[in-house]
């Protein structure tokens, strides 16, 4: 397989501020590729780089073959961009807006029809092809972005955070139309994001904290590394369970929002024992497979804060649920 | 030039929908032109017509007299303005769109300002329809000599709004710029009262002012300046000199144009820093 996307030592230096201090991954054809990171990591910073849209002050870049400072025409030509906030002409149609689109990027005249006919289909807004685009909800102008960033047939298409600012539902619908599309076209997507369940469905993962790539593999691996399983455990007593843990199976646990959480190996087998000798009355426990989460927190020794839902939020109503 | 199409085009159908808008840019015509120009016309023609005139000033009509400066108004105004858009490109999102695809710096320069100046050139022609009311005689040649002015005109101004535009980030701070700059360019460029008898210093800003000269150029056009007598053409201002030479109306094509080349390659270049 060749890369579509080849980066080698990548900086981006604001004064004496250093955004993106060096860094160097590729991208495989056909790959779904994510940036992890909290906010104000770089990976905005990064992919503006990548997309063109900003000059780096060091090292290389290339894109589906061509140099993004170099042959930044090329580049642009090749790829297709869903930002962060939404870019469309809200007082125009849907239809007109998918054709400045075909215009800007030259799509041959003869295929501009079908095209556009295509790419609602792709994201199920054909009946609202002739609609202002005010009168759309935020799920809606989303969908109608991605169906506008491939409507060039892009050879790599960049999301920027493509879910920020939409309710969970329509988050995971927004996720159903990128998988298909990559089913579909088979075309190599290059997304950003701060949510860890969302970066899941990434082929690979970089995960990247203050500029800099912290770690690089596919989510099982990466969870696989963090090794076992979790045990997240809410008792009458945290202070006296956490000294029990560390007696008890020489753990330290870690403790956010009145969760105790630590990693044993095989969690099946290790809870019934627990249960039965824990002496700590336990008001909740549950276990749980590793998230990429707990890889960021094994990697910085910090969670990614997540304005909206944590794993740890999930966590709770996932308890709280039991609990009734 | 695709993309200029795709950047005119837009420019032009927005304008189309916004109905408000068209309505609304025949408020301030109306105003300075029946309202405040019927109000002074008493007034001004007592001034330059006065007892001991000479009868040939009694020819005088103030509203006539205005009404090539308020086309001049029309589309320095809008001109400027709808680079205003660019703006809010910027602030909506649009901008970005716009920018990363392989259309050039330059022909998004040229479609924006032909999208500007063609909204602009409509809204000038729209204020014909006052021409009934004041008494004006237009012809088919003074309408052909007229339309390839304009639009010169409103594409010289449209470059300088896109220059203003691309070097300024909100909407609120680009309306600040052009309060600041539209009127005095409206106030010194004869538009509202004839140029004669100024001060030393006002003359000179006026002189260097392009809208001077874009006004003049409706003038010489519309009020028929080479076959009116001599006197009402001095008493109105209308031998414009620079240096002691009487300027022509291919002068006055010649410096709009090349203002014209000068600001859409300032714009483009400025165009072009924009991240």
């Amino acid at each position: 397989m060749s890369n579509v996307i080849e980066v080698n030592d990548l900086r981006k230096k604001y004064g004496d501020f250093e955004a993106v201090k060096g860094i160097s991954f590729d991208v495989q054809e056909g790959e779904i590729f994510g940036f992890l990171g909290p906010n104000g990591a770089g990976k905005t910073t990064a992919i503006k780089m990548l997309c063109t849209m900003l000059k780096p002050t060091g090292g290389t870049a290339r894109v589906s073959g061509h140099d993004v400072i170099r042959e930044k025409n090329e580049v642009r030509k090749s790829i297709g961009i869903i930002f962060q906030e939404n870019t469309l002409d809200e007082k125009l149609t849907a239809n007109e807006n998918l054709m400045l689109h075909c215009r800007f990027y030259n799509v041959p005249r003869s295929e501009r029809e079908s095209r556009i006919q295509e790419v609602l289909e792709i994201v199920e807004l054909e009946d609202r092809r002739h609609k202002i685009v005010e009168t759309f909800s935020g799920g809606m102008k989303r969908r109608l972005e991605i169906a506008r960033g491939l409507i060039h047939y892009p050879k790599v298409l960049f999301l920027d955070e493509p879910t920020v600012g939409l309710d969970p539902q329509t988050r995971v619908h927004i996720w159903e139309y990128i998988l298909r599309l990559k089913k579909k076209a088979g075309i190599t997507m290059f997304l950003t994001t701060h949510y860890m369940d969302e970066a899941e469905i990434s082929d690979r993962i970089a995960i990247i904290d203050q500029g800099r790539i912290i770690a690089l593999d596919t989510p099982d691996h990466m969870r696989n590394d963090v090794g076992g399983d979790i045990v997240e455990l809410v008792t009458v007593d945290n202070q006296a369970a956490r000294e029990e843990i560390v007696t008890k199976y020489g753990k330290d646990a870690g403790e956010a929002e009145g969760i105790l959480t630590f990693r044993v190996e095989k969690g099946n087998e290790f809870l019934s024992r627990f249960i039965k000798d824990f002496e700590t009355p336990i008001k909740s426990i549950n276990l749980r497979r590793p998230t990429l989460n707990d890889v960021f927190l094994k990697l910085t020794g910090r969670q990614i804060r997540d304005e909206s839902i944590s794993a740890s939020d999930l966590a709770k109503q996932r308890m709280h649920n039991r609990m009734r | 030039m695709e993309s200029i199409y795709a950047l005119w085009y837009r420019d032009v159908l927005r304008f189309w929908r916004d109905r408000a808008r068209l309505l609304g840019s025949f408020a301030m015509p109306f105003m300075f032109l029946i309202i405040f120009g019927s109000g002074m016309s008493g007034a001004m023609k007592s001034l330059i017509s006065g007892p001991g005139a000479s009868s040939a000033l009694s020819g005088f009509n103030y509203v006539q007299f205005m009404f090539p400066g308020i086309i001049g108004m029309t589309i320095l105004t809008t001109s400027i303005f709808s680079a205003l858009s660019v703006v809010q490109d910027r602030e909506f999102g649009y901008l970005r769109e716009i920018l990363v695809s392989p259309a050039s710096r330059f022909s998004v320069a040229i479609g924006k300002v032909l999208g500007g100046s063609t909204v602009a050139f409509i809204q000038g022609l729209l204020m014909f329809v006052f021409v009934p009311f004041i008494g004006i005689r237009l012809n088919l040649t003074m309408l052909v000599e007229l339309i390839p002015v304009m639009f010169l005109v409103a594409f010289t101004l449209s470059s300088v709004g896109l220059l203003i535009a691309s070097s300024i980030k909100t909407s609120a701070g680009f309306q600040m710029v052009v309060q600041v700059l539209v009127f005095p360019m409206l106030f010194l460029s004869g538009a509202l009262f004839p140029l004669a008898g100024m001060p030393l210093w006002m003359n000179f800003l006026v002189k260097i002012n392009p809208l001077t000269y874009a006004v003049d150029m409706f003038k010489k056009i519309i009020l028929k300046v080479s076959t009116m007598n001599p006197a009402l053409k001095q008493a109105l201002g209308l031998n414009l000199t620079v240096f002691n030479h009487t300027v022509t109306i291919w002068n006055e094509l010649l410096f709009i144009a090349l203002l014209a080349l000068v600001f859409i390659t300032l714009a483009t270049v400025s165009f072009g820093r924009v991240e």
